[in-house]
């Protein structure tokens, strides 16, 4: 009884905190994300894999997202809190672009990573907003403002990256130092030991217990097991290949990459 | 002899944790000092991109609406104070000096905003394509000064929340790590007046 009370409240309150505020959806699978059911399903096919074919091709990611509503938030608010989410572009180049529209509050916004914010800066955007997208979406033509501004947008950022030359991020977060001092923690409680059983076995002369001689010899096998572990990297590295790069690119299909972005890119209405 | 070695082994394992957790929450810290600082630098460029912005956008307005001066001129004093604001990465550990720092800036974004809204009555002005592009320049300035504000403040959030932690705490005040100031929310300067359904 007290658990179906519990779970009542549960319900209760997830319905009310979802309910109010505009929340940002989860990340998405695809690179068109009409939420407003704006789209029909031709031109979303073809937008997707005009998109998927630029990512492989140059590895910037281009992401649509159409909502239905702000309601009543800031539109710039929302759009950096759903950019620092989602995550678009590669985490080593910052290279993803979203453009973000709004129907019934006609505004729109295009929000770039900070990889290419060089490419195309908030003129740049700006522009594109008022010149290929608007004089479209004013004519109530939204899915050709939406293929005009992605053509610009990717004229924009053609040749800032590509996909060969792709540096691997190794994230080589490196757990040598914590191996180091772990290794070096049980040799001294080695030596201890062997240090008591010199003293019971050598009473008549304590003090020849050589601890110089001991630091040499830890101080080579440190080095030793340092050269071990690099080549044990090295080997891992290679076999895995993309080992610590989260998003294959190659693979096809989306997965935000981890790239930030800092508030870049212009907005407009219309 | 013997019996002195087993008291020694165990001060002596105590002493050597007690070393690593103090050099492991020092770096802890050094970390997130740096991860402030960092988020701190970023803050200064936006604010200098601001301000590098202004005498172009000054010189535009100015071709289109000379008889604005009162406005324009607002702007040009409110540039000059908040360029005269020193800012040194010291600042942030400095509350006084940050919310001069802070006020200055603020003042020029309410000359700012006051020059946008004047420059609507200049149908001329907002047709030129140089101050259509400074505008958008102007606009993404400011919301990047915003991001970067927002996340200065989370990064000092968590450096500061840290510091105060109970063991911590010692070691911060012993190491001298003080406390890094927000940014507060500006009175109204900036924002968009919003409607609000029975949140």
């Amino acid at each position: 009884m007290s658990l179906r009370i519990f779970l009542f409240v549960l319900l209760f309150l997830s319905a009310t905190t979802s309910s109010f505020a505009l929340d940002i959806p989860p990340s998405p699978t695809g690179y068109v994300n009409d939420y407003a059911h704006l789209l029909n399903a031709q031109t979303k096919n073809d937008l997707e894999s005009v998109l998927s074919g630029y990512e492989s091709q140059t590895s910037n990611q281009i992401v649509v997202a159409v909502f239905d509503s702000l309601e009543g938030e800031s539109l710039e608010d929302f759009s950096i809190r759903l950019a620092t989410q989602w995550k678009v572009g590669q985490k080593d180049r910052n290279n993803g672009v979203i453009l973000l529209v709004f129907i019934k509050d006609r505004q729109l916004r295009i929000e770039v990573g900070y990889g290419l914010e060089g490419a195309l800066p908030d003129t740049v955007a700006s522009t594109i907003i008022r010149n290929e997208i608007i004089p479209h979406f004013k004519a109530g033509n939204y899915e050709a403002g939406i293929i005009a501004g992605i053509s610009a947008i990717q004229k924009a950022i053609a040749g800032e990256f590509s996909a060969e030359s792709s540096p691997i991020a190794y994230r080589h977060r490196s757990t040598f130092p914590k191996v180091v001092l772990l290794v070096l923690f049980s040799l001294l409680l080695v030596d201890f030991v062997r240090y008591s059983f010199y003293l019971k076995t050598n009473t008549a002369n304590p003090r020849r217990y050589s601890w110089g001689g001991w630091f040499m010899r830890f101080a080579i096998l440190l080095f030793v097991l340092r050269i071990v572990f690099e080549i044990f990297f090295r080997a891992l590295l290679m076999r895995g290949g993309h080992y610590g790069s989260r998003s294959g690119y190659s693979s096809g299909g989306f997965g935000g990459g981890g790239g930030s972005f800092g508030g870049g890119g212009a907005s407009g209405r219309w | 002899m013997k019996k002195i070695l087993l008291p020694v082994i165990i001060v002596g394992s105590i002493l050597i944790l007690l070393i690593f957790s103090f050099v492991g929450s020092y770096n802890k810290l050094v970390g997130l000092e740096e991860g402030v600082k960092s988020a701190w630098s970023q803050v200064e460029n936006v604010y200098q991109r601001r301000l590098d912005l202004i005498p172009n956008l000054v010189q535009t307005v100015k071709g289109y609406a000379a008889h604005e001066r009162e406005t324009l001129e607002g702007v040009v004093q409110a540039r000059a104070k908040a360029t005269q604001t020193t800012i040194s990465p010291e600042i942030i550990n400095n509350p006084d000096a940050f919310a001069k720092f802070q006020e200055a800036q603020s003042g020029l974004s309410g000359a700012l905003s006051r020059l946008m809204v004047v420059v609507e009555k200049y149908p001329d002005l907002k047709a030129n394509e140089s101050f259509l592009n400074l505008q958008a320049q102007l606009e993404g300035t400011e919301n990047r000064i915003t991001v970067e504000r927002m996340r200065y403040n989370e990064t000092a959030k968590e450096f500061n929340t840290v510091i105060r932690r109970f063991p911590t705490v010692f070691l911060a005040r012993l190491m001298g790590f003080s406390e890094k100031a927000y940014f507060k929310a500006e009175a109204g300067a900036q924002e968009v007046p919003k409607v609000d359904f029975g949140r």
